[in-house]
């Protein structure tokens, strides 16, 4: 009889244990939504890699790496932009080119604090903070010649583009089997003087364009000579870039 | 001992209900040994789905808050935190996907075994009601679950009855409790997939099983032997005496067999794929979203997308009805005459026709190419292999290209929105001057963007454009260039 009671205890004991272990089962079927799925609204979105992926991938490439636009997972031109001119691009774009204001406040669609987690994040993820902690880089701001010394700068530019970028883009700036041409106006047109800066520090290096202490030259661009780069290839911006006519058609500005 | 005692208790029960006639003229009645065939079981397997549906459809509105500032709210809390809220919103999904597909089934299956013709025209009548009522349903609750789908579907499902002459402004606002969509819209929502079309459902479902059990199971069609009107009750009536055997015990145990692997699929599918979840609150200012019906609407929701717009009043206001009324007239058209689909090749090859119509739409609707992806511009990479080797202008061009939204409705390479053609081999299409031309002054069904693009940016465009071609393919050249020039 107590034998009897007893098996009948150890079964539902043993119904018991499967029964627990079933629930428990059932907890991570994978029909189970994952709370990582819960909708988050656009605007409360704060995790920085949603949100490079939904707003900064499309030109500057998956991760920050290999776009049209600049390469952004690129340590040297983080720490040469640093965060404040980061937070001042993306929110406001940049006038000319092709980079939007992503600031909702300038018709973009980001808040203030989403574009300070998108710049924390780049820093954080691809900027290697101690890597420039000893050296002394160039400011992102250059200088430029003022009237009377643009001349100058352009001459000397043109001698520095002698030195460190005719190997690629040819004497004239036409471009070589390697690289293209950077003094095609419509280049030009669609590139601010400061980009054309932080091309020039930053350089390519998925593409093979070297940093400005990477050149074959042996010795990296001094600050001078990264600004009269700049200038000289400033000075061939022409007045109506992207026209198959050099110059404006004749019927501009004569309408009735 | 004790089961002398049941029978004795059962006896005492039988004596005052009269429940043994009811049980024998019903669950006992005879059906033709024909009949009990694999075919036999969609019917019943919908009706096992219906009484699934309302089990756990009564577990869901213990939770369910039908008010518009909550209702997404608590299945948020049913799908995250109440336990097993989500497996029981799995189960009310796949439920009512089985339900629609098994409907459907069913119905495909007695319209090719002519079960519809006399004497039964009026049992198929009332599945034709009681398909709309399911599909009813199926919207409605679609709606409850009042997220951005919801609310988007049901500015579609009003809009078009909205086109309705005469009656549309005031059928819209019947539904919608008003003008707009808001909170009035829900409960009044709620109300029809709660008490109206349930009911509807469970009266039609009684009126549809009387008659069957009146006019009999339909017999399982002979070739070469079709309905007369005039000698078919003497042959089912014959056919019920030769080998007639009552549907208890005999006939149900492929229905319930079947039965049983369609309640397993639906616990297995709420299981593994667990339910739909609410995409986003239905809140008009967030833009950012593609709204899509559930499967069963998917293909009038293509319908309407690839329909030129001014064919769709006609749509809406003539044919719809006039398909709805061609269903329900069919048994009055197609009274008598073969039932085998041998021998009605015009109905299988009809039924072939809709259902590739209807699934191909469907297909469609998944993908829904024809709307642009509004957010590939930012969110959608150029593919590495285009911009390595490329020049400065030529990456510049690929910037603008994702800068002015072009990549919303062209991909490259597969990737992005697929309302144009794909750009990853325009060179190898058009030259650079139909390249201007085309991003100029738009055309076949392309905007014109020469108001939008400044000439460095249609240059840089160009130029980009120009250099996607495959490796080994000839780019397009301009015919009245010289060779090689």
């Amino acid at each position: 009889m107590s034998a009897a009671r007893e098996t009948r205890r150890s079964r539902f004991r043993a119904l018991l244990a499967v029964s627990v272990v079933v629930l428990s089962a059932c907890d991570s079927l994978p029909g189970k939504p994952d709370p990582a799925d819960r909708y988050v609204r656009p605007d409360a979105v704060m995790d920085f890699e949603t949100l490079f992926a939904a707003n900064c991938t499309g030109c500057h490439g998956e991760g920050g790496r290999q776009g049209p636009a600049p390469l952004l997972g690129d340590p040297l031109y983080l720490a040469y932009a640093g965060p404040r001119e980061l937070r001042r691009i993306v929110s406001d774009g940049v006038p000319g080119t092709s980079m939007p204001a992503f600031l909702d406040e300038k018709g973009g669609t980001l808040r203030a604090a989403q574009i300070d987690a998108l710049v924390a994040g780049m820093q954080a993820s691809w900027g290697m903070a101690g890597r420039f902690a000893g050296r002394r880089l160039p400011p992102y701001r250059g200088t430029r010649g003022g009237d009377a010394g643009l001349a100058y700068a352009r001459a000397r530019g043109r001698a520095s583009f002698q030195i460190f970028c005719a190997k690629c883009h040819a004497a004239q700036g036409g471009g070589t089997p390697k690289a293209g041409s950077v003094f095609e106006p419509s280049f030009l047109a669609l590139v601010s003087d400061q980009g054309l800066r932080t091309a020039v520090v930053a350089g390519r290096p998925d593409l093979g364009m070297p940093a400005y202490y990477a050149h074959a030259v042996g010795r990296p661009m001094s600050d001078e000579e990264i600004a009269d780069v700049v200038t000289w290839m400033a000075a061939h911006r022409v007045e109506f870039p992207g026209r198959p006519f050099s110059q404006a058609a004749p019927f501009v500005g004569k309408e009735p | 001992m004790g089961s002398s005692r049941l029978r004795a208790a059962g006896d005492w029960l039988e004596q005052r209900l009269g429940l043994r006639p009811l049980f024998e003229g019903s669950a006992g009645h005879l059906v033709p040994s024909n009949a009990s065939s694999w075919w036999y079981v969609f019917g019943s397997a919908t009706l096992v789905c219906l009484v699934m549906q309302i089990a756990t459809g009564i577990c869901l509105a213990l939770v369910y808050v039908p008010s518009a500032d909550q209702a997404w709210e608590s299945l948020q809390h049913l799908d995250f935190e109440q336990p097993f809220g989500w497996y029981l919103r799995g189960l009310h999904y796949w439920g009512s996907n089985f339900m629609v597909a098994l409907m459907t089934l069913h119905m495909i299956q007695v319209f090719l075994f002519g079960a519809y013709k006399y004497p039964r025209e009026l049992t198929w009548l009332c599945g034709c009601l009681l398909f709309l009522c399911t599909l009813g349903l199926a919207f409605t609750g679609q709606v409850l679950r009042f997220d951005q789908n919801a609310y988007w579907g049901l500015g579609i499902g009003v809009s078009i009855m909205g086109r309705i002459p005469l009656l549309g402004e005031s059928l819209t606002s019947l539904v919608l409790g008003g003008p707009i969509l808001a909170a009035e819209t829900l409960t009044r929502f709620f109300s029809l997939h709660v008490f109206v079309l349930p009911g509807l459902v469970i009266t039609l479902v009684v009126l549809h099983l009387r008659m069957v059990l009146h006019n009999g199971i339909n017999e399982f069609p002979t070739r070469g032997r079709g309905v007369d009107p005039e000698t078919y009750d003497a042959e089912y009536a014959e056919l019920i005496e030769r080998t007639g055997e009552p549907f208890f015990p005999n006939a149900i145990h492929k229905d319930l067999l079947f039965s049983a692997v369609v309640i397993g699929s639906i616990l297995a599918c709420a299981a593994i794929f667990g339910p739909k979840l609410p995409n986003g609150p239905p809140d008009p200012t967030l833009i950012d979203t593609v709204p899509r019906p559930d499967f069963y609407f998917l293909a009038l929701f293509s319908v309407f997308a690839l329909l030129p717009p001014y064919m769709e009043t006609f749509l809406i206001v003539y044919v719809m009805p006039v398909v709805v009324l061609a269903l329900f007239a069919i048994p009055f058209v197609s009274r008598s005459g073969a039932k085998h689909p041998a021998d009605r090749p015009v109905a299988v090859a009809g039924v072939v026709l809709v259902m590739t119509t209807v699934m191909t739409l469907a297909v469609l609707g998944l993908s829904s190419d024809w709307s642009p992806h509004m957010d590939a511009w930012k969110s959608v990479a150029v593919p590495v292999e285009m911009v390595e080797g490329r020049s400065p202008l030529e990456l510049r061009g690929a910037a603008v290209l994702q800068a002015k939204q072009c990549r919303n409705c062209h991909a490259l390479d597969g990737s992005g929105g697929k309302r144009g053609p794909d750009l990853g081999d325009v060179a190898t299409r058009l030259t650079e001057d139909q390249l201007i031309r085309q991003v100029l002054q738009g055309g076949g069904n392309m905007p014109a963007y020469g108001k939008n693009l400044s000439p460095p940016e249609v240059a840089a465009l160009v130029a980009f454009l120009r250099t996607l071609s495959p490796a080994d393919a000839a780019i397009a050249q301009n015919s009245a260039d010289p060779l090689g020039g």
